[in-house]
């Protein structure tokens, strides 16, 4: 009983063929397509309350069991994915071979009862000799680039030629890259994380905090082959991640547009921190000024400019540059003052005073007076800072500098006092990952650009020139197939026999 | 704004075209054709210069940046892309059929900016649309658009010229009957709160779907069910762009309230509106429209047929645009994956607008096998093609006023 299959290799070949059919593919798109619809209907990860503003609770019981408000990460969704990049591999394991065969396959002449099953056929009776038809056709393939091969009989004589033939893996390296990018999403899943770390001015941390944990370290945690070196702290409530360094957070400042009046519109144009890297022996290794589109990446791990925020009863030092009149601003010297504190500038030898910090001050250019303005969100759209200058305890003058000032603030003697920064009050949103995959995918995309141009825009041609002696009369035949692009083949078809013909 | 100047003369020249175009039609005399072409290219190329201009004009107002992004310049984009491979496939395939169907989209495109009142400012970018990927993504995706766009012109009017007959004076009827079962029915869900109106449109969706496979797969036999098809689908396409623009009229009248979402107000000002003589009106002229063309396709038919070239070639040129418009729209998906995760750390996040545009793929890639693989042609593909561009419109249009996410630029504020 050697022919007779055993049940496993029965169930194995139903399963291949499942696998390796097209109408799976079509249908795993369909479905794909279809399930995809409700997830951008029902918004995702939302907060609980929220859900139950929308709907009445039996709906929300029921979405919940469906997992209908985290859609794209359920097991019957991710199940589908991993369908679909199974059916793709398998339909490429299934054919490729094929394919291989017929672009390594030489070329041969063409059998009678073929030829009558052939795409495009042409007969003309050709008015001159062999010789001449020859001559013809070898000048019209040369002239098109169509290189030949040529068989000779008795009476007959034939070209076989053909073109683009490596046109035909542009499918399966357009597949290749889907699968490619699912390994790497694969790979992100497993070794990397997504996080978020909310850093103060002048703070440093060595965890981030986990939107979610590898599954490499749950599975070998799972498994009892490894600890998680991920913290569960029942305090924080929110897994960390431990780093192997500190990063810190100089500096954070937003920029807004400016009014064609020169003020601040109070319209973000740009937000951005200077983060330092430290190693465990607090040992400076780097440092990069980060901004939204411009990350900074150590050791495999990308912190991302994301947000920004005050903190709650949060109070910085206001930072003034104190220097003589004529001189630039980097020549100047830093002061920093708490608010409503004072501090003695030697090198003017004066004492200044800075009242209070606002965050939104609008000077008004012909008055020279400062208005104050409440900000959204506690914005510091155009801080400005009061200030009292003393000589001894004498006051000599008040002040207000600001951080965009379209006219001069009082400054009567021989120095400039400006304003910079308001420092150690606000934090800085980073959005922080590790993403050991994205050159996959990234690898999965090049080829997902070039694949669909040499599946579409090339094709496989190929053309048969028998040139024949039939009792005296020469007839020309010429037969061609593509596998793609007919109408375009077929004026080309048209052209060559007509030239041929000529 | 010199540049809003321009862009005004290439809406005249479009409107200019799109009369040429109907007329070269209607009286197929050579010499109209060859102006209808000259003056859509020279509005193109006013409209190409206005472009620039207006880039330019963004550095003059110390604001420097592309102009794509927000719904006034990608509206104009969108029209730009869709001159552009109309011309191309004009010059490829010597016909200019198809100009009076595409002229139209063209000109009444840039003519509802216009009316709609919609805000030509040019507004500085939030930091998250400082990139480079901004140009390549948003030039990408819509020259992709335009392309699928074409590719639904052509469908459509190969469905047309399809058909054989109207097929009985029933499939009218119950075309008129399901608009106005459903149109009862959907103000009735809508009026009662929010989630029946989810339900109602995710039901809508099913059916429409519903019917589309039953099409797609006994579409070829059923040729007076195709015709219903094609004018349920023109008679659509008309009312939603006319409802819409009615909103966006209304709205630029009494505008809503700050902080408050167009969203919850789409069609308030014709098919939803509260006020029950306006609705019905507006149902009625929906009806009366798809009356009309149902009763005047088959004339439409037998106007355009000695003009069109070959079904075969109609077919042809809807695969050809769709095999041009796929790559591009891998393109945008892929650009804007790598922005994202230069911005953000992630190249996909299932937004609505990322999750549509994989919709879109989703379907073209099922017209790409059904051509490959099992050797479709014609009716099928047509149908599968209008199907992808709704993707398409939802896609562009849908997820900015229907859906929230990371693609503001649609909102109408």
């Amino acid at each position: 009983m050697e022919n007779q299959k055993g049940i496993i290799e029965i169930a194995a070949d139903k399963v291949w063929k499942f696998l390796s059919s097209v109408k799976l593919a079509v249908a795993l798109l369909i479905i794909l397509a279809i399930v995809s619809v409700i997830g951008t209907m029902i918004q995702q990860n939302e907060p609980p309350e929220k859900y139950l503003q929308e709907y009445s609770q039996a709906t929300v019981r029921v979405f919940e069991m469906l997992g209908f408000f985290d859609m794209y990460h359920t097991w019957w969704f991710v199940l589908l994915l991993f369908l679909l990049t199974a059916n793709l591999t398998v339909c490429t394991l299934d054919r490729l071979p094929h394919t291989l065969k017929i672009i390594t396959a030489p070329l041969k002449p063409i059998e009678e009862d073929s030829l009558k099953a052939v795409q495009f056929k042409k007969e003309i009776v050709f008015k001159a000799g062999m010789d001449k038809a020859e001559e013809r056709a070898v000048k019209v393939l040369n002239a098109r680039r169509y290189r030949f091969v040529e068989s000779k009989s008795a009476d007959m004589t034939q070209f076989i030629t053909q073109k683009g033939v490596y046109n035909r893996l542009g499918v399966y390296v357009t597949h290749a890259s889907i699968i490619l990018i699912f390994v790497g999403a694969l790979i992100g899943a497993f070794f990397g994380f997504k996080a978020f770390l909310n850093l103060p001015e002048g703070s440093a941390s060595d965890v981030v905090y986990l939107r979610n944990e590898p599954m490499w370290y749950k599975l070998m945690a799972a498994l009892g082959i490894a600890d998680s070196p991920v913290i569960h702290n029942p305090e924080v409530g929110v897994p960390a991640m431990p780093l192997g360094y500190f990063v810190r957070c100089d500096s954070f400042d937003v920029d807004y547009y400016i009014s064609p009046l020169g003020q601040p519109t109070g319209m973000p144009s740009e937000f951005h921190s200077t983060l330092s890297v430290f190693n465990v022996e607090r040992r400076k290794i780097l440092d990069k000024r980060i901004r939204v589109n411009d990350p900074l990446t150590y050791r495999g791990i990308t912190f991302y400019q994301s947000s920004y925020g005050t903190m709650p009863e949060g109070r910085g030092k206001i930072l003034l540059n104190v220097r003589p009149k004529s001189s630039p601003v980097s020549s100047g010297e830093l002061v920093s003052i708490d608010p409503g504190a004072s501090a003695y500038v030697a090198s003017i030898d004066r004492t200044i005073k800075a009242l209070g910090f606002a965050p939104y001050g609008v000077r008004d250019p012909a008055s020279g007076r400062v208005m104050f303005y409440r900000s959204q969100n506690d914005e510091y759209v155009n801080p400005a800072v009061e200030l009292e200058v003393y000589k001894s305890n004498k006051l000599l003058y008040k002040t207000t500098v600001m951080k965009i000032d379209p006219a001069q603030p009082l400054l009567p003697e021989g120095y400039t006092i400006s304003y910079g920064g308001y420092w150690g009050a606000r934090y800085t949103g980073l959005q922080v990952t590790r993403d050991p995959g994205v050159w996959v995918v990234y690898a999965g995309f090049i080829l997902l650009c070039i694949g669909p141009l040499i599946a579409f825009f090339g094709s496989h041609k190929k053309l048969w020139v028998r040139i024949q002696d039939r009792k005296g009369q020469v007839v020309v035949t010429v037969a061609g197939t593509v596998n793609r692009n007919r109408l375009g083949f077929e004026r080309e078809f048209n052209i060559i026999v007509d030239e041929i013909s000529k | 704004m010199e540049s809003s100047l321009l862009f005004n003369i290439a809406t005249l020249a479009y409107l200019v075209a799109m009369v040429l175009y109907i007329s070269y039609l209607a009286f197929r005399k050579d010499a109209i054709g060859g102006s209808a072409t000259i003056v859509t290219a020279s509005g193109f190329v006013v409209q190409t210069i206005a472009l620039f201009l207006r880039w330019y004009e963004s550095y003059q107002m110390d604001i420097g940046r592309v102009p794509l992004s927000n719904l006034y310049e990608s509206l104009v984009f969108f029209t730009w892309s869709t001159v552009l491979i109309y011309l191309i496939v004009e010059f490829k395939y010597k016909t200019r059929a198809f100009g009076a169907f595409v002229m139209p989209v063209a000109f009444l495109a840039l003519a509802f900016i216009n009316v709609a009142g919609i805000s030509s400012d040019i507004t500085p970018l939030v930091p998250a649309l400082k990139s480079n990927w901004l140009f390549y993504h948003v030039l990408i995706s819509f020259l992709g658009y335009a392309a699928f766009g074409i590719a639904f012109a052509v469908s459509m009017i190969y469905l047309l010229m399809d058909t054989q007959e109207r097929g009985p004076t029933r499939n009218l009827f119950t075309g008129i009957g399901a608009i106005v079962v459903l149109a009862l029915l959907g103000n009735f869900m809508a009026s009662q709160g929010e989630q029946l109106k989810t339900a109602f449109w995710l039901g809508l969706g099913a059916l429409v779907l519903a019917w589309f496979i039953y099409l797609i797969s006994v579409g070829a036999k059923h040729k007076s069910q195709v015709f219903l098809f094609w004018s349920l689908c023109v008679t659509m396409t008309m009312s939603l762009l006319i409802g819409m623009g009615i909103d966006f009229v209304s709205l630029s009248i009494h505008p809503l309230a700050e902080g408050e979402s167009f969203k919850k107000h789409l069609f308030e000002a014709t098919f939803l509106n509260s006020s029950a003589p306006i609705s019905v009106l507006s149902w009625a002229a929906v009806l009366a429209l798809f009356w009309l063309i149902w009763s005047q396709g088959m004339r439409l038919k037998n106007l355009l047929k000695q003009y069109m070239p070959s079904l075969d070639l109609l077919d042809d040129v809807t695969y050809r645009m769709i095999a041009i418009g796929w790559p591009l729209l891998t393109g945008g998906i892929i650009t804007g994956a790598v922005w994202a995760n230069s911005a953000w750390g992630t190249y996909w996040s299932w937004d609505p607008k990322e999750t549509w545009s994989l919709i879109t793929w989703f379907v073209y890639a099922i017209y790409l096998h059904a051509r490959y693989v099992r050797g479709w042609k014609g009716t099928q593909m047509a149908v599968i093609s209008a199907v992808g561009f709704l993707a398409v419109i939802f896609t562009y249009l849908g997820v900015n006023l229907v859906l929230s996410g990371l693609h503001s630029y649609g909102g109408i504020n």
